[in-house]
């Protein structure tokens, strides 16, 4: 039983901690393409890096999905004992908003650039459809909501982690070391 | 002499009567343009144009069209686009306000469907374009003609300096053409 690819009652499998690091990766460098590449000016650069944040968003809302799939019909570990009831209670509040943030994210940005008339290409290899024709007021309206959804992100991954390193540093139990590749707790 | 004259108003008369004058309803008409951007597409059209159409499918050879486009008018999807297309590096809309299609030469290829070769100027370019058509609906009073033709934006210099890799932005545009005209 040294690879679990399924999460057990105190440990996550193999399959989590792929997703939850392969999204850790891809949403924190999704947020700063994002920020650095919306104040550019109009210029074949800023239109690559469009292209590139507009792949790699497609392939992060096939993965989230799968990733709920995964999180649904394989129950995460428990919690530590001796939480308080508000840990517990901030600790699913902000993991339910993650989920949420890594759907709505994609789907706000696929929405924008239907509302632009930029439909999104991912790497050239398939064009996603159009999901509403182009339309200024709701290019501008999924325009914001993807900015005010970034800053939420950003605020709620800095949560995550503080807390992680809080379990870890300061409770010393093994919330952060079982969430860890190539570690068993 | 006496008869040299009729030759010459038989001849003025016949070329008039043969391909009239048309005119372009323009809320029925569309110029439109396909580019791509990183692998996907965008659009946009030119919605104000002059057209001088002296068409007739019994008189190809006395056929002549000359549409001008006002390029102050060109619209993309993407409000900066839009803009951007007007700038120095794209049409330059300041320095060359318009794009003339001149065509004097047109083929039958099938039932309906014809083939136009003219000249199409943008900026200070001047090249040459072969456009196909279909002509339907077509009556003694009233003509529908829809067509495309594939130009290379770089062959009339349409995005300068960086623009002009295609990597981001491809060379090739399609435009789309319906024009609705009745006599």
């Amino acid at each position: 039983m040294d690879f679990m690819l399924r999460n057990t009652r105190d440990n996550y499998g193999s399959v989590a901690k792929f997703f939850h690091w392969l999204m850790a990766l891809a949403v924190i460098f999704m947020l700063a393409l994002g920020l650095y590449m919306s104040g550019l000016s109009f210029s074949p650069d800023k239109l690559r890096l469009y292209g590139l944040h507009k792949s790699i968003g497609a392939l992060i809302l096939i993965f989230v999905t799968l990733r709920l799939i995964w999180r649904f019909t394989n129950p995460a570990p428990v919690l530590p004992e001796g939480l308080s009831a508000f840990e517990k209670f901030a600790a699913s509040a902000v993991h339910y908003m993650l989920y949420s943030i890594m759907f709505l994210m994609p789907l706000t940005g696929w929405l924008m650039s239907s509302a632009t008339g930029f439909p999104v290409s991912v790497f050239g290899f398939f064009t996603l459809p159009d999901l509403i024709k182009p339309d200024k007021a709701l290019q501008h309206f999924f325009a914001t909501a993807h900015n005010y959804i970034a800053y939420a992100a950003i605020g709620l991954i800095s949560l995550h982690i503080l807390a992680a390193l809080k379990h870890h540093f300061i409770d010393k139990d093994n919330i952060l070391r079982r969430m860890l590749p190539w570690v068993r707790s | 002499m006496g008869k040299v004259l009729v030759f010459i108003f038989s001849l003025f008369f016949a070329g008039s009567a043969m391909a009239e004058n048309w005119k372009v309803i323009p809320q029925e008409s569309k110029i439109e343009f396909k580019a791509t951007q990183n692998h996907s597409p965008v659009t946009g059209g030119f919605p104000k144009f002059d057209a001088e159409i002296n068409f007739s499918p019994e008189d190809l050879a006395g056929s002549n069209v000359k549409i001008t486009v006002d390029l102050n008018e060109i619209t993309a999807s993407y409000d900066e686009a839009s803009k951007t297309l007007k700038t120095a590096d794209w049409f330059a809309v300041d320095v060359f306000p318009k794009a003339v299609f001149e065509a004097g030469s047109f083929t039958k290829t099938a039932t309906n469907e014809y083939e136009a070769v003219g000249d199409l100027t943008i900026r200070d370019k001047k090249v040459p374009v072969k456009l196909k058509f279909t002509l339907d609906d077509y009556s003694a009073k009233a003509a529908t003609a829809k067509g495309s033709t594939m130009l290379s934006r770089n062959a009339f210099g349409i995005g300068q300096g960086d623009w002009q890799k295609t990597d981001v932005v491809k060379d090739e545009v399609e435009v789309t053409f319906t024009i609705k005209a009745t006599k």
